[in-house]
């Protein structure tokens, strides 16, 4: 039992610096690639082609003043955006990130906390993130705050239908809610992958998920044309990097569950071993986030809501019924 | 006048072409339909596929556009105006100025002064000249108006300082004498034209 | 001076004016615009530039020179015309340097104006150059003979406004003309050519350097920039200097004139004045108001302590002592002062010409003399002067002394005991008596004697001028034609003849003539003096007299008061006096004078116990004239506005008389509070005034009004001189471009504080001496030499007030001094 404890101190500390250290890089990343979309370069003169970039603005902002609006509420405006790191590293928690593997004789299974309900508790937990940018937009006594703690509120909530919805299905078809027997359920190779059982259930949680992260098309939340930065508009410093940090850690929760969940998991993939091929599903995911925030233009409030409530919904509710007859026939 | 005609705000003549946007979905079944049709046709790749290809052509086939300026610095154009320059002649290296005070007077940003004075050899000297470059537009019109080519503005547009206002003197912006030789002519406003002489109608001279 | 009004037509436009106007000046006053280059107002034509031909019923004449003629047609353009005025300017343009960029005329330059006007977009004409240098004719002026277009403007006015007659056209030693042009060329463009060709100024008196009083009218009538101030070249653009017009605070004249200022230079970003202009055709400056400009307070801020002091000192001060170089309206606070508080206001200056200006009055039964120096030089042709130093007190009175000679054919006496070499140029028929220091009464005697109309002088008087007239013999030459017979013998026959021929030979003959005593006592020719006189009084119909400030310090100046009356009311003639300094008639007018100071003493401008100064060597400083705006009442009686050309930082007379509860907001705003009794008008500062209509009217200000007085019928009484004991007598007199401390101040003026003498007289007295007034005191001075000057009498200058030449000599202008060599 001590062990146990130990070791989840030890995954839990190292999962937090990994991640976070990897939500740096994911900054890094971002906007490299969004440069060579452009044809420039991005980031290049601190450190070799720019990487120490990462450590340069964290230096900033460590060393940036902490700025409280003297109308703020204090006490929820400095919580706000630990509510959101948090959230996003708790729901890290359930999620198997590798295949288990052996250390120096020990045999660690990489995942915090194998729950029987981690799927759950992952949405769920992505859900609870809600109150970070809520209650940092209603605290920080400014107008675009209050815009943006608004369209947060609209936007998680809704879209958190469709996830729930969306992941349903597949979870109908797997019968359990554990991520590890998602796994297991397509070690099968590629033909067993959940995508192509459920496309459409695919289709939904991407976009949900990218509403959720609130990653372009759906950036609504901080739009800078419309609501200046939205609920972080009076944020400076590490607690705007706390943000940022949640941000990144949740794009990369997604990416995990859409690859666990629909890509087959960590399941070897040919001859490439398990680990890496989820490392590498993963990583697609996020280029791909990347990807279509060069590409495409973001909807309007009014688009959203139209998308989730009379495209979206729909259609997960009604994949949902098919596979329950699927299943009944 | 009716509320109609103050309503218009299209002022000027109204060249516009209008583009061929198709028809507007008239209600949510034609809504639904526009939907569909271009989720099968997957419009939405064609913005993926853009951006992906001008990554490639970025990384790999030498397209990338990024001038890293500090170190590499694209030509300007001949007529740009940066910093001013002063002009010596060539034959004398005495400077051309001659102190007529035209720059001065018609400096919009009222930034040019001179000092002048009567000098031992019966002409005008110029014994200060300055430019507040915290004042001046870069407008042209000095080099524009100088009736002898001797104030023209030169390449160096990197102009930022320490104090609010800089101040440039007259030797500051004279061609060094050393660097006579390399003296090199404005072709921007006030230059003479190419076509000058068949413009002049000649007078008759007595010698 | 006919002053028949009559009506001429101007390219359709009728013009009223008078008969003998010139054709020009009608067009000018009616804002006609006719291109001339060479002439100007007040001056005669000197037809050297031919722009300005114009067609007078058909015919081609010079608008400059064509008098008007009741019911002329004048057409200002035709197409020959303009031809002909194409052809001049393109000859003006002939070899005229093109450095405009850098000659100081440029933006203002008349030969730039017309040849743009003009149209002269090309060049037919050409001839070879002559080298021509450049020239500093005196210590102020700067000739640069390569710009020169000798329009002779500079000569004109040299001589028929300020008298000098400094400057001549002399050879240029050009090319002669190519003989072709004569047939190509319009007539007058090729006359005006071979003219200019020839010609270029030069100064008269045959040297390098100008004679004159270095007034610089010349460098302000000069059409381009060849004659310009010595201290003013290449030194700033005339478009960069903002123009304050004001008025010269030097001399009582009180002459219109913009300060132009501009900051001092790149490095000194303060306001500076940096030439004086002028409204020359209307208003001729001197060399004080030119060149005097630079006497501003510079660099004053408030010094509350110095403020708290001079506040103490008004409190216990009896006396104030200042100088008239100072407003109206100071003058009214001054007089606030007296009145609130009883303090006694002493003013060495103005008092004797205040007492004077009284005794005027009381004779007159009228507050003030009758007429001005603008009507005496536009209507008299017989001007007299008595008791003025007219070179050296008052320019303006010069200037129409000097051009009523020139432009009215006029005659002129002129009455001094100080010799002057000067007046005499001034015409053919200027007369010069040079008397005894104090004969003034007989002069003003011989005047009525001469004008007066015998009907009206009281019998006293006409006996009085019978007892002066003797019948003499003198001895003529005369001519005559002797009949002188010969015998000659014929050479070839060698016979006798008697041949009678008719030779000329000079005759002495007695002839009884009509001896004047008062001419003899004024040290004239008494024998020839009644043909004389004729020849001068031939065709005069208008007469002007000019009172000097010799006549009111005078002992008898009573007496004095009671003649002038009488001759301007015996001989219809025209009285203008000089107030003797800047504001010397409005300080009369507003301040009750004391004679003495006694007790503690504030001064301004003049020393005492506590020193305001507006030459910054005081307790407190003061604004200059240049700095203070208000209004000042001038010689022609007026008063006028003057504006603050510069900045100043410190306190005002104002701001003393607000300490002391009696202030105003403003300083102007008592120029609203003086006092209309004396002739002032209750106008505010901000409705008066400034500049001259297109006729030259003088729209400055307005007008003192006279205020009748009571009439006291008094004779005038005998004629007495005066005593004077000692060789030596001293004048009191100032050296032409000094007025007070503030041209002593101006560093383009340098006339010392010296004593002049004539330049005979000068070699007796060595180079340093000691004068030992009669009266106590004595002063040590250098000799300098005025070369225009004559006699045995010295002048000692007043224009420093640290001097106290007033205290040594008293009220009267003249003094029994011992000079000693040191």
């Amino acid at each position: 039992m001590d062990g146990y404890i130990i070791g989840t101190i030890i995954k839990a500390i190292l999962i937090l610096a990994i991640i976070s250290a990897l939500a740096g890089f994911g900054t890094y990343l971002e906007r490299k690639v969004l440069a060579f979309m452009q044809r420039r370069l991005g980031p290049m003169h601190v450190g070799p082609y720019g990487l120490l970039q990462i450590l340069a603005d964290g230096i900033k902002l460590f060393t940036k003043e902490d700025f409280i609006p003297s109308h703020a509420n204090r006490l929820i405006f400095m919580i706000a955006p630990a509510i959101t790191a948090a959230t996003a590293f708790i729901a890290l928690a359930a999620v198997p990130l590798l295949p288990e593997f052996t250390i120096f004789g020990v045999k660690v299974r990489p995942i915090v906390a194998d729950l029987n309900i981690g799927i759950l508790f992952v949405l769920g937990m992505m859900a609870a993130g809600l109150y970070g940018p809520l209650l940092a937009g209603l605290a920080q006594h400014n107008k675009w705050g209050l815009l943006g703690a608004a369209r947060t509120a609209v936007q998680f909530l809704s879209y958190e239908v469709v996830t729930g919805l969306a992941i349903l299905a597949p979870i109908m078809m797997v019968g359990s809610l554990s991520l590890i027997d998602f796994n297991n359920y397509q070690t099968g190779g590629i033909g067993s992958w959940l995508i192509w059982k459920q496309p459409l259930a695919f289709i939904l949680f991407m976009i949900a998920g990218y509403a959720e992260t609130n990653r372009t098309p759906f950036d609504l939340l901080e739009h800078e044309a419309e609501v200046v930065s939205g609920y972080a508009t009076e944020y400076s410093g590490m607690r705007w990097g706390m943000f940022f940090i949640g941000e990144y850690t949740n794009m990369i929760t997604i990416g995990f569950l859409a690859s666990l969940v629909f890509l087959g998991g960590f399941n070897p993939w040919g001859f490439i071993p398990g680990g890496l091929a989820i490392i590498l599903k993963v990583s697609f995911l996020f280029f791909l986030m990347l990807w279509i925030r060069a590409a495409w233009p973001h909807v309007r409030p009014d688009q959203l809501m139209w998308l989730c409530w009379k495209v979206l919904m729909p259609l997960a509710v009604i994949n949902v019924t098919l596979t329950g007859l699927v299943m009944m026939v | 006048m009716s509320l109609e005609q103050f309503k218009n705000r299209n002022v000027g003549t109204q060249n516009y072409v209008m583009l061929d946007l198709g028809k507007e979905p008239a209600n949510n079944w034609e809504k639904f339909k526009q939907v569909v049709r271009r989720s099968v046709k997957l419009e939405l790749f064609t913005g993926l596929k853009v951006t992906f290809r001008e990554m490639i052509k970025a990384l790999f086939m030498g397209e990338m556009h990024t001038v890293k300026y500090p170190f590499e610095k694209l030509p300007i154009a001949p007529r740009y105006r940066a910093i001013h320059e002063m002009k010596r002649l060539l034959e004398s290296g005495h400077y051309r100025c001659i102190g007529c005070g035209l720059c001065e007077k018609i400096c919009i940003a009222n930034c040019i002064r001179m000092d002048t004075r009567y000098d031992e050899n019966q002409r005008k000297e110029v014994s200060e000249y300055t430019i507040n470059f915290g004042r001046c537009i870069f407008c042209g019109y000095c080099a524009e108006v100088c009736p002898e080519l001797a104030i023209v503005h030169g390449g160096r547009y990197e102009v930022s300082s320490e104090q609010r206002a800089s101040f440039a003197l007259f030797e500051d912006m004279l061609t060094p004498i050393d660097k006579l030789t390399e003296q090199k002519e404005y072709p921007g406003f006030g230059a003479v034209s190419p076509d000058a002489d068949k413009k002049i109608k000649k007078t008759p001279l007595a010698y | 001076m006919s002053k028949n009004e009559i009506t001429i037509t101007i390219d359709g436009k009728e013009c009223r004016t008078t008969e003998g106007e010139y054709v020009l000046n009608v067009a000018r006053a009616n804002g006609i615009f006719i291109p001339a280059i060479c002439y100007l107002t007040r001056c005669s034509p000197t037809l050297a530039c031919r722009l300005c031909l114009v067609e007078a019923d058909g015919k081609r004449v010079y608008a400059c020179n064509a008098k008007a003629k009741e019911g002329m047609e004048i057409v200002t353009t035709t197409e020959e015309i303009l031809e002909e005025r194409r052809a001049i300017m393109e000859v003006y343009d002939v070899n005229h340097p093109l450095q405009c960029g850098v000659c100081d005329q440029h933006g203002e330059c008349e030969l730039q104006n017309y040849t743009l006007e003009l149209a002269v977009d090309s060049q037919h004409y050409a001839i070879a150059d002559t080298k021509r240098e450049t020239k500093n004719w005196s210590s102020v002026l700067h000739y640069d003979a390569g710009l020169c277009i000798v329009c002779e403007r500079c000569v004109t006015v040299c001589k028929d406004m300020i008298g000098d007659s400094a400057l001549k056209t002399g050879p240029r030693g050009g090319e002669a003309l190519d003989k072709s042009y004569k047939e190509t060329m319009p007539k007058d463009a090729y006359a005006m050519w071979n003219k200019l060709q020839k010609s270029i100024i030069v100064p008269s008196n045959g040297t390098e350097h100008t004679n004159c009083s270095d007034c610089g009218e010349c460098t302000a009538v000069c059409p381009v920039g060849a004659l310009t101030e010595r201290d003013f070249v290449y030194k700033a653009n005339p478009w960069e200097l903002k123009e304050v017009p004001a008025t010269c605070a030097h001399c009582s004249s009180g002459c219109h004139l913009y300060y132009e200022t501009r900051f001092t230079s790149i490095d000194d970003p303060s306001e500076r004045i940096f030439r004086v202009k002028n409204e020359w055709n209307f208003q001729s400056l001197c060399g004080a108001g030119r060149f005097g400009y630079d006497y501003e307070n510079r660099d004053v801020s408030k010094d509350p302590e110095a403020f708290a002091q001079a506040v103490e000192a008004l409190k216990k001060a009896e006396t104030i002592r200042f100088s008239s170089m100072i407003t109206n309206e100071e003058a009214k606070m001054l007089q606030t002062l007296k009145e609130e508080r009883g303090v006694r206001l002493v003013n060495p200056e103005v008092r004797p010409f205040q007492r004077f200006l009284a005794a005027y009055a009381k004779a007159a039964g009228r507050s003030l003399y009758p007429d001005d120096y603008k009507t005496i030089m536009k209507e008299c042709d017989f001007v007299v002067s008595v008791g003025a130093a007219l070179r050296n007190d008052n320019p303006n009175a010069r200037y129409a002394f000097n051009n009523v000679q020139k432009m009215n054919k006029g005659a002129g006496f002129y009455f001094h005991p100080v010799g002057d070499t000067l007046v005499p140029t001034f015409g053919k028929s200027v007369e010069c008596f040079t008397h005894r220091p104090g004969d003034e009464e007989y002069a003003l005697y011989l005047l009525l004697d001469l004008f007066a109309d015998r009907q009206k002088l009281p019998s006293e008087v006409a006996e009085y001028l019978e007892s002066f007239h003797e019948t003499r013999t003198k001895k003529v030459v005369e001519k005559v034609m002797k009949t002188v017979t010969e015998t000659v013998v014929d050479e070839e026959t060698g016979e006798e003849k008697e041949v009678s021929k008719k030779v000329p030979e000079t005759v002495e003959k007695e002839v009884e003539y009509d001896h004047n005593l008062l001419v003899e006592r004024l040290g004239g020719d008494a024998e020839n003096f009644a043909e004389l006189f004729e020849k001068m009084n031939k065709k005069k119909e208008s007469y002007a007299l000019i009172v000097g400030e010799d006549l009111y310090g005078h002992p008898r100046r009573e007496n004095l008061a009671r003649l002038v009356a009488l001759v301007e009311e015996a001989c219809g003639m025209k009285v203008a006096m000089i107030p003797p300094k800047s504001n010397a008639l409005g300080v009369a007018l507003i301040c009750d004078l004391d004679d003495e100071a006694h007790g503690y003493t504030v001064g301004y401008n003049q020393p005492g116990d506590f020193v305001l100064s507006a030459l910054g060597d005081g307790d407190l400083d003061m604004p200059a004239m240049n700095q203070q705006e208000g209004t000042m009442t001038t010689m022609n009686k007026r008063v006028v506005p003057t504006n603050a050309a510069l900045e100043y930082g410190g306190y005002e007379l104002n701001d003393l008389m607000n300490a002391l509860g009696l202030g105003e907001r403003l300083t102007v705003d008592w120029t609203a509070k003086l006092p209309v009794d004396k002739g002032f008008q209750a106008v505010a500062f901000d409705d008066l005034e400034d500049g001259f209509a297109n006729d030259g009217t003088e729209l400055r200000g307005y007008a003192l009004a006279q205020i009748a007085v009571e009439k006291e019928d008094a004779l005038p009484e005998k004629a007495e001189g005066i005593e004077w004991s000692t060789e030596a007598i001293a004048y009191r007199c100032n050296p032409q471009r000094q007025f007070n401390d503030f041209t002593d101040k101006a560093h383009q003026i340098f006339e010392p504080f010296a004593l002049y003498a004539s330049p005979a007289r000068a070699e007796e007295l060595g180079e340093k001496v000691e004068v030992r007034f009669e009266g106590g005191g004595s002063l040590l001075l250098d000799v300098a030499v005025d070369e225009r000057m004559e006699g045995p009498i010295v002048e000692i200058p007043d224009f420093k007030a640290a001097a106290d030449v007033y205290g040594l000599f008293g009220p009267y202008r003249y003094a029994n001094v011992t000079i000693k060599k040191v």
